[in-house]
Order: C-alpha cells, then structure tokens, then sequence
C-alpha cells in the first residue's frame, strides 16, 4: 500500500489512535455516556465546521463563521420575543444572505475569499455589537422553552444536538454525493478552469457554497443561543480556529477538490479529544489556542496540494 | 567556438532532441527554423542552460561545459533575448538591466542610483536607444522593450571573458517593418562584440539575416545551408518533411459537407489587436481548419466562437441565431463543445472519475430537482468507453491517472454524448503518440459521419491538409486565402507555407 492511498485513511486513524492514547490516560474517557456527552460538546463546532467545509471544498476559506454565529445569538434573542419559532429560520435566513455577499464579493468583485469573508466577519460582528447594545440579553425562559426546547436535552439518552448536527451531517452527505450542487463544487475544487470550459456558471455555485457557510454558522449560533439562554457578540469566540482546524486535519486540504463533509465530522471529533486529552494533561483552556494554532499549520503544510498554488503571498 | 556535439535530449516518452550537431562562430549570424514542435524550443534552452542535455557534449573552445541553471550559462557569455518579454513592467529601464547584479552598485548596503543609470546609459547605447534609464519599463513601446532585453543581454561583455553568443527567439513576431529592418541593422553591427542565434517562423528574414541555417524537424536537424546558395522552397521541404499518408488521416472516409445547413457564421468580425474582418462558414460535416503561425489570432478566433472572448465588431451567428452574450455557458447551451490545448487544465478534471468528467457539461440531462441520476450518468460513461476504447479501469477511474489519448477521449465524450453538434479542436492531437492521433482522426471522421460540424487548429500543417474540407490561412489576424480541399484536390504545403510567412 503507498502512502498516497494511506493518506485517505490517516483522519479517522489519528483519531482512533487519539481515543486509544487519552483512554490510557484514564479509562473512564472511553465510557459510552462519557463519548457520548463528547459528541454532543462537540456538535456545535462541527456544524460550523460543516458550513466552512463547502467553502475550503472548492478551494476558497471562511473566516467569517464565527462572527456570524456571535450576531446570531444576538439577533436569536433578539427576534424571539417577536416571532417565536420562526425566529430560528430568520436567523438561518440572515446567515445566508451574509454567505452570499461574501460569495458575491469574492466571485463578481474578484476579492479573495478569505479576505472578504474577514470584511464581511466584521460587518456581521458589529451588527451583533451595535443590535445587543454591548451588553449579554437574555431570553424569556418560558418563551425559549416553547420555541426551542426541543433542541436541548437528551431524547433516548443521546444529546439532541448531536442529533442535530447528524441530521445536518446527512443532508450535507446528500448535497455533496447525491445532487448537482456538491458534483459542481468538486469540479471547482479540482479544476475550475475545466469547470468554466464545460459551460458551469462557476459563480453561481460559489455563490451558494458560501450561502451554505453562513447558513451553518448561524445554526451554530442558534444553538449557542439556545443553550445559554441568551446572545452577547462574544459567545462563538474561540470557535473559528479549532473549526476550521476540523475540517483541515479532517482531510479537506485548503486547495479543495477532495475531502467532504464526512470528513470534517471526524475533524470535529478529533478536536473535541484532543480538548479533553488537554484537560487530562492540565492544559489550561485559554492555551489550547496555542495548540490549535500550531495543528493548524503543521495539517495546512501536510495536505495543501502545492501543484495548484504556485506563488504564496 | 561553441559547438553543440551529438546532443541528446529525452522527456518521458518523447526524445525531444535526436543528436543534434551545431556550431557558431565568433560574430557569426546562425539562423534556426523549424516547425512547432521541431524541436527548436528545447535545443535554445539547453543552450542556455534552462535544461540540461542528457547525452552528447556542450563545448565552448574545445572544452566540455554544462550548465546547470541560465545564470551559469550567463556566465560563459550566453544570454537570450526572451520572446515573451522578461522585463519587470513596474521596475524602471536600469533596474531591469542590471536585474540580479545590482552588487556592483552598492557600498554600504545603499545603490549608488546615479553609478547604475550612467552604466546603463552605456548599455542602452549599444543598441542605440535614447531614452532615460531612469523611465519606468511598462511606458515602453513593444519595440523598445525588446531592444532593452537586448541590452540587458549586452552587459555580458563587460561582465565575462570570452565570447558572447546571444539567442533571439521570434524577436520580431511583434514588430513593425520599420522596427523588423531597425532591429537587423542594429544585429549586424553587434556582430563585432557577439554572436547570435536567430530563431523564427518568418524564413525570408532568416534568408536575410542569416551567415547559416540550420533546419530541424522531429528533434533533427535535417539540413544546414549557406544562406547566399540557400533556397527558400527547398527549406520548406525539409521543414514540412514526408509526404502525407493518406490513409492515416482517414481521408478515405472523408464525405462531402452539407453547405445547405450552416452551423457557424462569421460576419465581418474583428477584435483589435487580435483578428480583423473574419468572415466564415461552417456546415454541417465539414472539418474548417484555421491555419497560421502561433500568435495569428487563430486561437482568439476560436475563443470568440467558443464565447470566452467578446469581437468588438461583426456578427458570430449559431445555427441562425446572433450570439449576444458571450460566455461558454451560452455557447455550451448551443451546441457547442471546446477541446482545449491545454487538455490537463482546461479539458478535464483531475481528481474526477471517467463518468463524473463525462457528465459534467449537461448535468442538467442526468438530474431531477437538483438530485443526480448517478446510475444514468455510469451507464453513458460505460457506453463511451467502449465505443471510443478508451483505456480505464472503470468509470470509477481518475481521470488525472489516464494517458493522454484516453483524456482526450473523455473530454471528446463528454461533448459528443452530449450531442455537441459543433466542436472546437484546439491542437487536439498535440503531446499523443501516433496510435493515440489516429483514433482522434477516425474520431473526427465519425463526428462528421454524424453530421457534426469541427473547427480545428491543427498540431501540423500535414494534419490540416489531410483533415480538411475547408483551411483559411490566417495571418496577423486577417483571413490570406481560402482553400478547398476536395479529395484528389488538396493544397500543397508549400500553398500554404506560401501564405503564412
């Protein structure tokens, strides 16, 4: 077997190989309540994960997630009170929509993409800042209850936002194997020249693979909303490095072109054991950034497809 | 002085160089032609050091030298003056030519400006160009961009020992007369501090210029002539070669064109710069060849059908309707399919399978609601396969890992299954071996069979005359002549030669 062949394999190895070496550590991490509850932790990150993954697929990055997820929680709080439930599918609406002029401005006015998601981020940001009057709101916990309550807790003894993010998972499987979108996506990541040639409108399907970051970024931030009963424009902070970390050691490299949402899902789990092997090896939690910084660029320099990027500024 | 012995040159299945024997003299003038792919491009770069012969010897005065990179070659007094400019258009004159050796000029880490524009100065007299070193090199004409490069080349003598040899490639595929008689004067007076290798496609200003030619084709050098006894029609013959194979065009099965069913009209289309005044037809069955040296406008004709690059004026009708926004898309939506030159970066996908390419160009014909129908897709992938034997695995197989016939292949598939009734080959057998051109041309016969239209920029003049129906020679973007190739009726090359140069 060749290394090639063996590099497809090495996400889910690294993790079994994780939860072997933190299972050592202490046995009790391999208790199924104790992976469970992990996945659940984990869900989250992973749905923003999800939504950054479509963009580094066709060879671009999302830099803007994190900041959409924080103006949703404000805005999540926000618009409970006036719409209820269908606050849930406005905040989905508005994540969208800041996906699409983050498309719109990458494709049409040919700005990189990570530097118009940042301009794009700190527009969403400051929305949140300037709608929450810099201050932590709070929902009405009865209305919460009725409008969201059936995202938290526990259904048949698994978290229900690991059912979430599994539901997303699936349909983010069916996107990327089963419908012309995720065939379109991949011809962009591994060739958009030959995509153009063959007549695809390559903006379109650009457009949309943002579309669907901001769309995941702002569930995230639905949920964050919903489990801390409340939005403040901090709450995602810390969340974009260890995401995109997931979707990077997950096996998409930042060239795009192979890889997928599968992938980014055992990414995700890789994060969330490598935080828990830092809480067995007292690593404080305002240093894990430091690892994931340092992960990020050694999986960044193991997977980037270096035939496609000719000069690096 | 220099002396090329014997030289060998091999990339992977292709000997790009087949002992190649060559010499110049101290402020001799060496002429080189050749075809495309002859082989002239690879001989200059191991002249100059970009590549590195693989058998033979490189010999300066008797001695064996190789060089292992151009600065190296620079340094044993061999520069080039590149075709495709290497000026640095944001920089200005005197940095450009003294790119790389500015140490000359520092003390204490400062550039002494004043030491680099008087030397430059000097350098720019050589070629006899009065202009402010210190003026930014994109406000340049083409012209004397190209006599700054030659400059730049110039500072050799005063930076090696030895003698200078200087390779121009194509110097004058961009200039005017006036510029083109300028620029010879100019050489021949440099004779007297260097010697120069002269390549291009123009063989009368070869015949002018030149002490000797050297004619190569298929990686040989088939002829060497003095200019004064040489004639221009015989080193045509050596450069076009054989004769033509009939059968290996398949003209045998080579049928007449509808000329009642017009796919493609060209009205009076011009693009500045690139093409003028282009006016054609394209019937159904008919194979319509473009056929000019590179840099004629032939590929920019065939971008402006394909809809990659609006014409300024004219009109480009698809079957009977004015094409008005110009993008593949729309040109895809007609009918039209594009096999581009670049086969690994514009024709397929690496990194996608035989079927996934396949489809890829009418989705719309193998989904529902956005959901596709993969089975469909597999089947009219095995289907292709098979009818065009092309060598995969399965319609599981990366493309990136096929050779390149079978690329060609794809990308031919994924246009004809999608019923593409007008194809655009661009060099469509270039890079293949002659196994893998044949089943290109049975192909071409095929489509045509099926009532396809193809426009075509042949790899050789030979594979335009065998496949054609219809060739217009193209040259500094205007249409020369019009030929009909009937069978038994076929231009020569030296018809076509004729009007190219």
């Amino acid at each position: 077997m060749n290394l090639d062949k063996l590099k497809k394999h090495f996400p889910w190895i690294t993790l079994v190989v994780l939860a072997i070496f933190v299972g050592l550590l202490d046995p009790n991490f391999l208790r199924p309540e104790n992976l469970l509850q992990l996945a659940g932790d984990i869900s989250t990150l992973f749905i923003m994960a999800l939504g950054i993954t479509f963009v580094i697929y066709i060879g671009g990055i999302d830099l803007s997630a994190q900041s959409v997820a924080n103006m949703t929680t404000v805005l999540a709080t926000l618009l409970l009170p006036l719409m209820g439930g269908f606050a849930a599918l406005a905040c989905i609406a508005i994540g969208a929509v800041f996906g699409l002029v983050s498309g719109f401005v990458s494709t049409r006015l040919k700005v990189p993409s990570f530097i118009a998601t940042l301009a794009v981020g700190g527009v969403a940001l400051s929305v949140g800042q300037y709608a929450s009057g810099q201050k932590a709101l709070y929902m009405d916990a009865a209305m919460r209850e009725q409008a969201f309550g059936w995202m938290t807790g526990n259904i048949a003894g698994l978290p229900r936002e690991m059912l979430i993010a599994a539901v997303l998972l699936v349909i983010g499987l069916v996107i990327e194997r089963r419908m012309v979108v995720g065939r379109v996506l991949k011809a962009i990541g591994a060739g958009e020249l030959a995509a153009s040639a063959s007549g695809l409108n390559v903006d379109r399907y650009k457009m949309i693979a943002f579309s669907m970051s901001g769309a995941c970024a702002a569930i995230a931030g639905l949920l964050f909303a919903v489990k801390l009963s409340g939005g403040s424009p901090v709450i995602a902070n810390g969340f974009l490095l260890p995401a995109i970390v997931a979707v990077l050691v997950g096996g998409t490299p930042l060239t795009g072109g192979v890889g997928g949402v599968l992938n980014t899902a055992i990414g995700a789990l890789i994060v969330a054991v490598v935080r828990t092997s830092m809480l067995y090896l007292d690593v404080p939690a305002t240093a894990q950034q430091i690892f994931f910084g340092l992960v990020l660029i050694v999986a960044i320099a193991l997977t980037i497809d270096r035939s496609k990027v000719r000069t690096v500024k | 002085m220099f002396e090329l012995r014997k030289v060998e040159k091999n990339f992977p299945n292709v000997r790009a160089l087949k002992g190649i024997d060559f010499r110049i003299e101290r402020g001799e003038i060496i002429g080189l032609v050749g075809e495309n792919g002859a082989g002239k491009s690879t001989l200059m770069k191991i002249i100059y050091g970009a590549y590195q012969h693989d058998g033979g010897e490189v010999l300066i005065d008797g001695k064996a030298v190789r060089f292992e990179n151009p600065r190296q070659a620079m340094q044993k007094g061999i520069g080039m003056v590149f075709q495709e400019q290497s000026l640095i258009g944001n920089l200005s004159v005197m940095e450009n030519i003294f790119l790389g050796f500015e140490q000359q000029f520092v003390r204490f880490g400062v550039v002494n400006w004043k030491k680099m524009a008087a030397a430059a100065r000097f350098q720019l007299a050589k070629v006899k160009l009065k202009i402010d070193p210190k003026t930014i090199t994109s406000k340049l004409s083409f012209a004397q961009r190209q006599l700054v490069e030659l400059a730049k080349v110039l500072t050799l003598e005063e930076r090696v020992d030895g003698d200078l040899v200087i390779l121009l490639d194509e110097p004058t595929s961009v200039l005017a007369k006036e510029e083109v008689e300028l620029l010879f004067r100019l050489v021949r007076e440099l004779r007297s501090r260097a010697s120069f290798i002269f390549v291009s496609h123009r063989l009368d200003e070869v015949l002018e210029l030149a002490d000797r030619i050297y004619v190569m084709k298929d990686g040989e050098v088939v002829d060497h002539v003095v200019s004064t006894e040489a004639v221009a029609e015989n080193i045509q013959r050596r450069m076009v070669g054989r004769d033509i194979d009939k059968e290996y065009y398949r003209e045998e099965k080579q049928r007449p064109y509808l000329p009642e069913k017009v796919l493609v009209e060209l009205d009076k289309v011009s693009l500045p710069g690139k093409y003028y005044d282009i006016s054609l037809k394209l019937h159904a069955g008919e194979v319509l060849t473009l056929v000019g040296v590179e840099g004629s406008g032939r590929e920019a004709i065939l971008r402006s059908i394909f809809g990659l690059q609006r014409p300024l004026f004219g009109t480009i009708s698809i079957k009977g309707d004015r094409v008005r926004s110009f993008n593949a898309r729309n040109s895809v939506a007609r009918g039209v399919g594009y096999i581009p030159r670049e086969r690994k970066v514009e024709g397929i996908v690496s990194g996608m399978s035989v079927y996934e390419n396949i489809t890829l160009s009418q989705l719309r014909n193998y989904s529902s609601a956005g959901f596709l129908k993969i089975p469909k897709e597999k089947a009219t992938a095995r289907e292709w396969i098979s009818k065009l034997h092309i060598k995969a695995p399965s319609e599981y197989a990366d493309c990136g890992h096929l050779s390149g016939g079978n690329q060609q292949k794809v990308v031919l598939s994924k246009w004809r299954s999608g019923g593409s009734d007008i194809i655009l080959l661009d060099h469509p057998t270039r890079g293949l071996d002659i196994g893998a051109k044949e089943d290109v041309y049975d192909m071409v016969r095929a489509m045509n069979a099926d009532g396809a239209g193809i426009i075509l920029i042949a790899d050789t003049l030979e594979e335009a005359i065998g496949l054609s129906h219809t060739i217009a020679v193209i040259k500094d973007g205007k249409i020369q002549k019009q030929f009909d190739c009937k069978q038994g009726a076929r231009p020569s090359l030296f018809d076509l030669v004729h009007y190219m140069i």
